[in-house]
């Protein structure tokens, strides 16, 4: 009878945990809508990937934006170095949009293309960013973090873009295209004045090539999810 | 003449210098472009301060080129952003692109350029304020009521394409207020205010910022007044409530904290803790071989000597009065607690303490079998006895006496409750009450009980060695001595064994056969042998008989503080028994009796058997070395 009874128990508290682990798996699940990488038939809408594009473009041009500051103030000071950075971006090789009409004008599969030619454009680059910050004197931990950060959330941006190319435009074959970043060797020169000047023109090439890929991705997603109404 | 003509070209240029500089007429100052902007990122304009002009007028010029191109423009529109303004249309304007901007200011003695300028359309937006800001009091009927503001972007902005994502802030604050109240509103249009002040104008504005920009201008204020009947929630009725359940609860909170403790204790009484000090039987089986006398004396649960009040549980002998008619004061049975009619004497309710080891031997009851027709007299030989205490009066009856000392048991222990540990080494005042008892040893042990003596034979096998057998009133309080009630021992010396005698003649044949240690002799050395008592009934008249197989106590081992004398149990018969006494309890007490054998010298002499008896009566050695030498 003791038997009977003590597993009856058992049974039922299983039950009970099973019950509970349903519940909260399922809750899990249901908020974070995220495809398994190599799923075909993957449901995630493509308004929640644009949302997610965005927040992470948002935020990579905000930890451009605030590193190229923070260097500007710490090492640029009275050097001139805005007078050199002239046309000095590897990226501008890649024909993009320069204002809005022309951004409007290019459709979007082009610029999704053109998104992904700059995002790869910079995986190299912000590689040796973190890996040359880290190596200078007195390596300032504000522009460390950020610059690490920026590598990890672009590598992110990169693949979500591919998923919304996956939605949009399945199955075509896409050439991939970017610029080869040659930087390297002035970024590990000797002379202290041309190494920083190596420094402040790739933090000013990604803050600029940040901004401009979230306001394509602004662009597109009003102009694909909401049909240019927001 | 060439001279001359040289001279007067100098004169004639230096006076045309000098009519110009008479004139204030100087190239213009240096320009400077001090703003750059674009409300919208597709337009911008640039505005500059112009120097100093000279005094001329001055034409000035923005002259611009951009990043990757080579050649020179000049500013498309100088009207639009008014005076020393440039103004840059959509078709003038690419972003994420570098402009070189500088403006050159000419007049007719020279000119002068700025420092060019590095402008990027991206990082200088700073759109216009909101506009259409509008104001509306709603009450709805089963709802709060509240204030809804609306506002419409800036017309410039393209908000629908997404090109430009706008935030926006209002404020308000009543008219008369300085300070504003502002509020965060995201990328919506609108706004609830819900706490509003009847009865006021209220100032509202608001403004924006692009996603990557500058914020904007307040807009202009707009005003609203709020009518007296703008009910207020009631949420004061809420306020009041949880204030009041908040005093309650820190009210209950103090109090449960002030009455925790008994509280708790009320609820959880605290267990009491044993208090019967046990025995090591393991030590106890191992040192009688060895004769180690602390291993003994360990075991039998005291730790040091003299024994501590912790030991005094242990050791406690308590006197027990038979009230129930029988005049004897019977002493406990061996091992047995004194228990059948037998007052405890232990003025510790709830134990059982002392008893452990032996039966407590009472000092005034004696086992049994030594039916003392003649009450012996405990008389110190030289009449150690209690100075300040009365002598008491040996010659009362027996019955009278017992009962006397019955009677002054009880109030020797109802008084001496406290002290009903025997080791309370306590000088003055000790005494007990009369009995009537048939060895040194019991003498012993009341001496030592009484004095709060030390004198711990512990040894639980021995069949009661001195141990204090009754509980004895320590030398403190001495109530029981202004009762009257010091009893002195007196020892009968002439007796082979040295017995401690009661004085008076208290018949304790009945009494339960106690256990005790008893002076079997006092060795040449001087030092007491001391038998524990065999069996109850063993005739005490020959002690040499039994020592033998018996435990003995050899030789006194040490003496601490130089009033206790540290025993040590010898295998060997005919040694002494040791005991401790505490010697010094008695000698502030004690009168200087001459003939006493006064405790001090007791160290020195440590042949001398002390037993403080009443606290004040010794057993002067000299009583018992003249028959054992």
């Amino acid at each position: 009878m003791d038997n009977k009874g003590s597993s009856q128990k058992a049974g039922s508290l299983l039950l009970l945990l099973l019950l509970v682990s349903n519940l909260l798996l399922c809750k899990s699940v249901a908020s974070l809508p995220i495809c398994p990488s190599g799923a075909v038939n993957c449901q995630v809408s493509l308004r929640d990937l644009f949302d997610r594009a965005v927040i992470l473009s948002h935020y990579i041009h905000n930890l451009s934006s605030e590193m190229f500051n923070e260097f500007d103030k710490r090492y640029a000071q009275g050097r001139g170095f805005i007078t050199k950075a002239i046309n000095s971006c590897h990226t501008s090789s890649l024909s993009t949009p320069e204002d809005k009409e022309q951004a409007q004008q290019v459709h979007h599969e082009v610029l999704l293309s053109m998104i992904l030619g700059v995002l790869r454009s910079w995986n190299d680059p912000l590689y040796h960013l973190v890996t040359e910050v880290r190596g200078m004197q007195e390596a300032p931990e504000s522009i460390l973090s950020r610059a690490i950060e920026i590598e990890e959330q672009n590598k992110r941006l990169l693949e979500g873009m591919e998923k919304i190319v996956g939605q949009v435009h399945p199955g075509v074959k896409e050439n991939e295209v970017y610029s080869v970043w040659s930087g390297l060797p002035s970024l590990q020169m000797a002379d202290e004045d041309t190494r920083l000047f190596a420094f402040y023109n790739l933090l000013h090439c990604l803050r600029r090539d940040s901004h401009k890929i979230d306001s394509y991705l602004k662009l597109l997603k009003c102009r694909i999810i909401y049909d240019s109404n927001c | 003449m060439k001279e001359n003509v040289a001279s007067t070209v100098v004169f004639i240029l230096l006076l045309f210098l000098n009519t110009n500089l008479l004139n204030g007429q100087s190239p213009p100052g240096k320009p400077e472009i001090f703003k750059c902007r674009s409300p919208e990122k597709e337009t911008f304009t640039c505005w500059w301060k112009p120097g100093a002009d000279g005094g001329l007028p001055t034409n000035y010029t923005l002259t611009y080129h951009k990043e990757g191109e080579t050649f020179t423009h000049e500013c498309p529109d100088y009207k639009t952003g008014g005076p020393n303004s440039c103004y840059f249309n959509k078709k003038h304007t690419s972003i994420w692109t570098i402009y070189i901007i500088t403006v050159n200011a000419t007049n007719q003695m020279g000119s002068s350029s700025s420092d060019p300028r590095y402008v990027d359309v991206t990082y200088i937006v700073e759109p216009d304020p909101p506009v259409n800001l509008t104001l509306e009091l709603k009450q709805p009927e089963d709802r709060k009521p509240y204030l809804w503001i609306k506002w419409f972007p800036p017309t410039l902005v393209d908000v629908r394409s997404g090109w430009l994502t706008l935030q926006y802030e209002i404020r308000l604050k009543p008219e008369k207020a300085a300070e504003w109240e502002t509020h965060f509103a995201g990328q919506q249009t609108q706004f609830k205010i819900l706490s509003l002040y009847p009865g006021q104008k209220y100032l509202v504005q608001v403004h924006c910022k692009p996603d990557h920009g500058f914020w904007s201008e307040w807009s202009p204020e707009s005003s609203i007044p709020i009518p007296n009947d703008f009910s207020m929630t009631d949420a004061t009725v809420w306020i009041f409530v949880a204030v009041l359940s908040a005093v309650i609860c820190l009210i209950m909170v103090w109090v449960v904290a002030l009455k925790g403790y008994s509280m708790v204790t009320c609820i959880l009484p605290p267990v009491p803790g044993p208090k019967i000090k046990g025995f090591d039987t393991h030590l106890l089986e191992v040192s009688p071989e060895k004769g180690k006398s602390e291993e003994l004396l360990s075991a039998l649960g005291c730790q040091d000597f003299p024994p501590t009040s912790d030991c005094e549980d242990l050791l406690v002998e308590f006197l027990e009065v038979d009230d129930s008619g029988d005049q004897q004061l019977l002493a406990a049975h061996s091992k047995e607690h004194p228990g059948q009619g037998v007052k405890p004497m232990h003025s510790d309710p709830d134990s059982d303490s002392g008893r452990g080891s032996c039966d407590s031997p009472s000092l005034l009851s004696e086992k049994c079998d030594e039916p003392r027709a003649n009450p012996s007299k405990f008389h110190t030989p030289e009449g150690l006895e209690k100075a300040e205490k009365p002598e008491t009066n040996v010659t009362q009856p027996q019955g009278p006496q017992s009962t006397s000392v019955e009677g002054k048991i009880p109030s020797l222990h109802a008084s001496g409750s406290q002290s009903s540990t025997w080791p309370l080494l306590q000088p003055p005042g000790l005494h007990y009450s009369r009995s009537s008892y048939h060895s040194v040893a019991d003498v012993c042990k009341l001496g030592l009980g009484t004095a709060g003596a030390a004198s711990t034979l512990l040894d639980k096998t021995d069949t009661c060695a001195l141990k204090p057998s009754q509980t004895i009133e320590t030398g403190g309080e001495g109530k029981a001595a202004e009762r009257g009630e010091s009893e002195s021992f007196r020892f009968k010396t002439d007796q082979d064994a040295a017995r401690l005698l009661p004085q008076d003649k208290t018949p304790l044949t009945s009494a339960k056969p106690l256990e005790y240690v008893e002076i079997h002799k006092v060795s040449k050395d001087g030092a007491l042998a001391l038998l524990p008592k065999q069996n109850e009934h063993s005739g005490r008249a020959e002690k040499t008989s039994t020592p033998e197989t018996s435990k003995e106590y050899s030789k006194v081992s040490r003496v601490m503080e130089s009033n206790i004398l540290v025993l040590v149990q010898n295998r060997r018969a005919q040694n002494l028994a040791p005991f401790e006494e505490p010697a010094k309890e008695a000698p502030p007490s004690l009168p200087q009796n001459p003939a006493a054998v006064d405790l001090a010298s007791f160290p020195a002499a440590p042949s001398s058997c002390r037993l403080q008896l009443g606290g004040l009566d010794y057993l002067h050695p000299t009583g018992f070395m003249h028959p054992f030498q």
